[in-house]
């Protein structure tokens, strides 16, 4: 990387559960706000009544991203009153496992001593040098973790196995930058999900519509509300009977999607989409094929598509982007659903001409 | 005994038997009243025993016999383990009429509002008020109500409403009748009042319509519609029919021209306003984006300013900042140490009250659920001395419904004297039971040592007897004198047995004169003579 690495790390905070039962905000730096707070107690599996530990948890609120690795205390001398404690991390970016292991080595440190001042040491050297020292072996280099690995860590082919040619409703969903939500009970299985949903689109490269961790909570729907298009994580079944939050809805326990009659029309699927679909299923069942050859040729699919639409833009006066000509797409004769599709895409790639 | 007796004769009138006030003891009682007192006994214990008996003495001899013997019958069988038969009755003794007549009051079943089976308190109270209220006006014979009294009214209460209130109801159901008859009906020409004619055209203009003319809402509007219908049909159609095919062909096709018109602007209108739509979205997308990318190009351009401003002396200044890094890191994580030493204590106190605070409240939480408890015995207790008090109110109302004239404590009072005495006599029996034991025992050892006297005498006479005259006579005497004691003690035993016997013989003779023989004597003889008399004229009649 020629350019330097840009401040990601925004906070870090601590949030105790004690033997009183409370669970509480203990400590953080640097401050964080009272609404970020809430949400972060809430996140935490600390709060939660049926008392299930999620060892590490990952979501996106108003365009930052946190991480928290819960930790079980057992007969740690340095923190005698506390039976369990969760660390959080704030950052800008998108990268489940470069936090996860910059938390764990957190939680061991605060295990051993007790004290966040330690912890305070490894964090400002990771702030301002992107290194710091495990307790027990090696040490955490902020560069090994690339952005780009993250992207590329979930299983592309697990989603296919399970949905099938059912894959390119997601896919067109994508496309077109439509709301989709996801629902099921474990909140591991959605992150796992819904980290891999992106990569259909590689092009955008873009995980900002990533919310895998959603309360059907006021203040989180708005912030869901406010984005354009988004996919969204609930282990509430209480949203199914949410219509406004979604345009598709995956039931994840039950492997069944449901399209919302809203975007029926603008999801309608002809026979470009039955071409995706089988290329998806076949590169996905390809035991040769790894996840990033299959995101590769979906990709490629994409471009060529993309190509196509490219190819009926012109640059219009003065403006650097080039817009889509409804003339000349029309004069193209390409099947209504293809026509319909290829309309909405450059809505969505901001290619229409206003 | 006369307590017992008046207890007796006091039972035996609620069992039915008018025993006059001047009878006190069980010797005043006639043949008739023991009679009559046994047949009610009777009745009342068990009814299909007492039935077929007749309360009153028959004035025949032999059927009083006949009365008296069924009903030492009736008495055996119902289980009195004594002596009884028609003497018993018709010749009684005192001492065999009162045990009769206890036997037959304890057999008589106890009067429910007695026994104290019934359940106390209001209920109690009410059921036997109605009970009373009922059995009064059973007891009343019926009396149409022109002829009661007003205390009969009053008992009486008919179920018929009064007339007048009858005959205005009856007024109001012939007028509501009437009302839609005359409606319909032609107004009756003045003249005979039942004019055939008429009465025929009165019945017709119900019957013709089929019903009486009731329109609902309904049918009333669609008849109005259908005039409306019509009329308007007429006054297009007044236009004339002359041209109007070829004027119609081309209006048609007017018309459908503008239809597809308009369906193609709504169409293309449709594919605008979804146009519109995606344009709208694309236009929301690209100022998110737009702002967003402003805000970070501000920061970045703020920080490229910065460096900028830097650059001149760029090595210097990247050692400086660098420094700058380590020292403001360095202080930071000192500033961490210092809010801990803080923090720490604050925290631990705020666990510790909280701790407190939760161990407080489960105190509070298990004194109150202790006071609730608390309360509620109060309250069950407060609810069960208020139920106390009603049932002292009910049993002190009773107290007073009870009649006045049965003391009973006297009687309690009497018979615990009785039980006393008894109890007295007791101990006496058993002092003197335990003298005759220890003078048996006397006797006993008496014996005991005399026989062993004699065996060591007789023995050592006996040794020497066979050699010494003296001593062979001694020994006779001896033997003479056992033989004679033996026989004198076996005497008195004797005696005594008899006078035993003696003394129960005179207690019987006793007895015997106490229950009266001359007087029963002389009846039976004069029974005996009126029952000849009776057989005499009895064997006369069929001669006659």
């Amino acid at each position: 990387m020629a350019e330097p690495e840009p401040q990601l790390l925004l906070a870090v905070g601590l949030i105790e559960k004690d033997t009183n039962g409370d669970a509480l905000w203990v400590w953080c730096y640097p401050s964080v706000t009272a609404e970020l707070r809430s949400l972060l107690l809430r996140k935490c599996c600390l709060t939660d009544e049926n008392k299930l530990l999620h060892t590490f948890v990952f979501g996106q609120y108003k365009r930052s991203w946190f991480y928290i690795t819960t930790v079980e205390v057992q007969d740690s001398p340095a923190l005698k009153k506390v039976t369990h404690f969760s660390i959080v991390l704030m950052a800008k970016d998108f990268n489940p496992e470069k936090y996860a292991a910059f938390t764990r080595i957190l939680c061991r440190i605060y295990l051993k001593h007790g004290s966040p001042v330690k912890m305070m040491e490894s964090y400002i050297a990771v702030l301002t040098k992107g290194i710091c020292q495990s307790e027990e072996n090696g040490s955490f280099l902020s560069k090994d973790f690339d952005a780009r690995k993250a992207y590329l860590a979930g299983s592309i082919k697990d989603i296919v196995s399970q949905f099938g040619m059912e894959t390119v409703i997601l896919y067109t969903a994508l496309m077109l930058k439509k709301r989709i939500v996801v629902y099921h009970p474990r909140i591991e299985a959605i992150q796992e999900f819904t980290r891999t949903l992106p990569a259909l689109v590689w092009h955008r490269q873009d995980w900002s519509i990533l919310h895998s961790y959603v309360h059907l909570n006021e203040e989180e729907v708005e912030a869901l509300k406010a984005c354009t298009g988004y996919i969204a994580g609930f282990t509430d079944s209480e949203v199914n009977s949410r219509p406004d939050l979604y345009d598709v809805y995956v039931n994840l326990a039950d492997s069944e999607i449901t399209v919302s009659p809203l975007v029926k029309e603008a999801m309608t699927m002809g026979k470009l989409h039955k071409e995706i679909g089988q290329l998806i299923v076949q590169s996905a069942e390809d035991p040769e094929k790894s996840d990033s050859q299959v995101i590769k040729e979906i990709s490629l699919k994409t471009k060529e598509i993309l190509a196509t639409l490219a190819s009926l833009t012109e640059a219009s006066d003065g403006n650097e982007k080039p817009t889509l000509n409804s003339e000349a797409l029309k004069q193209k004769r390409f099947p209504p659903a293809t026509e319909n599709f290829l309309f909405h895409l450059a809505a969505a790639e901001q290619m229409l001409k206003i | 005994m006369e307590e017992v007796d008046r207890i007796l004769i006091h039972s035996l009138r609620p069992a039915g038997t008018a025993v006059p006030p001047e009878v006190q003891s069980v010797r005043d009682l006639t043949p008739e009243l023991v009679v009559e007192a046994s047949v009610r006994c009777l009745r009342a214990v068990n009814p299909t025993l007492g039935a077929p008996l007749s309360p009153l003495l028959p004035p025949g001899i032999s059927a009083r016999f006949r009365l008296a013997s069924d009903l030492a019958a009736a008495c055996q069988e119902l289980g009195f383990g004594g002596d009884v038969g028609y003497q018993t009755f018709l010749y009684s003794s005192e001492h065999d009429t009162r045990r009769l007549l206890l036997f037959l009051v304890e057999k008589l079943p106890r009067d429910e509002s007695e026994s104290g089976a019934e359940p106390p308190g209001k209920s109690g109270a009410l059921l036997r008020a109605i009970g009373t209220r009922i059995r009064e006006q059973l007891g009343v014979p019926w009396v149409p109500p022109l002829c009661r009294t007003p205390l009969l009214q009053r008992l009486q209460v008919s179920g018929a409403p009064p007339p007048e209130y009858v005959g205005r109801k009856r007024l109001r159901a012939r007028l509501r009748a009437l009302e839609p008859l005359r409606q319909a009906c032609p107004p009756r020409p003045p003249g005979p009042p039942l004019d055939p004619a008429w009465l025929q055209e009165a019945f017709g203009a119900g019957g013709g319509r089929g019903a009486l003319p009731k329109g609902s809402r309904f049918t009333h509007t669609q008849h109005l519609t259908h005039e409306q219908v019509r009329g308007w049909t007429w006054g297009a159609g007044g236009g004339g029919f002359g041209d109007t095919g070829a004027r119609q062909a081309s209006e048609e096709a007017a018309l459908e021209q503008a239809l597809a018109q308009l369906d193609a602007a709504i169409e293309s209108c449709r594919g605008e306003m979804r146009d519109a739509q995606l344009s709208l979205t694309q236009v929301e997308a690209e100022v998110q984006q737009g702002r967003l990318a402003l805000g970070g190009r501000e920061d970045a351009l703020r920080l490229k300013h910065q460096a900028i401003e830097l650059l001149p002396d760029a090595q210097s200044n990247m050692a400086k900042l660098q420094l700058v890094v380590e020292a403001s890191g360095r202080r930071i994580v000192s500033l961490a140490g210092q809010w801990e030493r803080h923090r720490g204590p604050l925290l631990t106190q705020y666990r510790h009250l909280r701790a407190l605070r939760d161990s407080a409240q489960l105190e509070s939480s298990r004194r109150l659920s202790e006071l609730r408890v608390l309360h509620e015995r109060s309250r069950s207790a407060a609810a069960e001395a208020q139920r106390k008090e009603e049932l002292y109110k009910t049993l002190v109302a009773e107290l007073e419904a009870l009649p006045r004239d049965v003391s009973r404590a006297i009687y309690t009072q009497r018979i615990l004297e009785i039980v006393g005495n008894i109890r007295k006599q007791k101990e006496e029996i058993s002092k003197i039971l335990v003298d005759t034991r220890a003078l048996q025992k006397e006797i006993n050892s008496l014996v005991g040592k005399l026989e062993r006297t004699f065996s060591v005498t007789d023995e050592l006479l006996f040794k020497d007897a066979k050699r010494d005259e003296v001593v062979r006579k001694a020994y006779k005497y001896l033997a003479a004198l056992h033989e004679n004691c033996a026989q004198l003690i076996r005497t008195i035993e004797d005696t005594g047995t008899i006078q035993r016997e003696i003394r129960d013989l005179e207690e019987q003779i006793e007895a015997e004169t106490s229950s009266k023989p001359p007087a029963s004597l002389e009846r039976i003889l004069s029974d005996c003579r009126a029952l000849r008399e009776e057989n005499a004229a009895l064997a006369a009649r069929p001669r006659r």
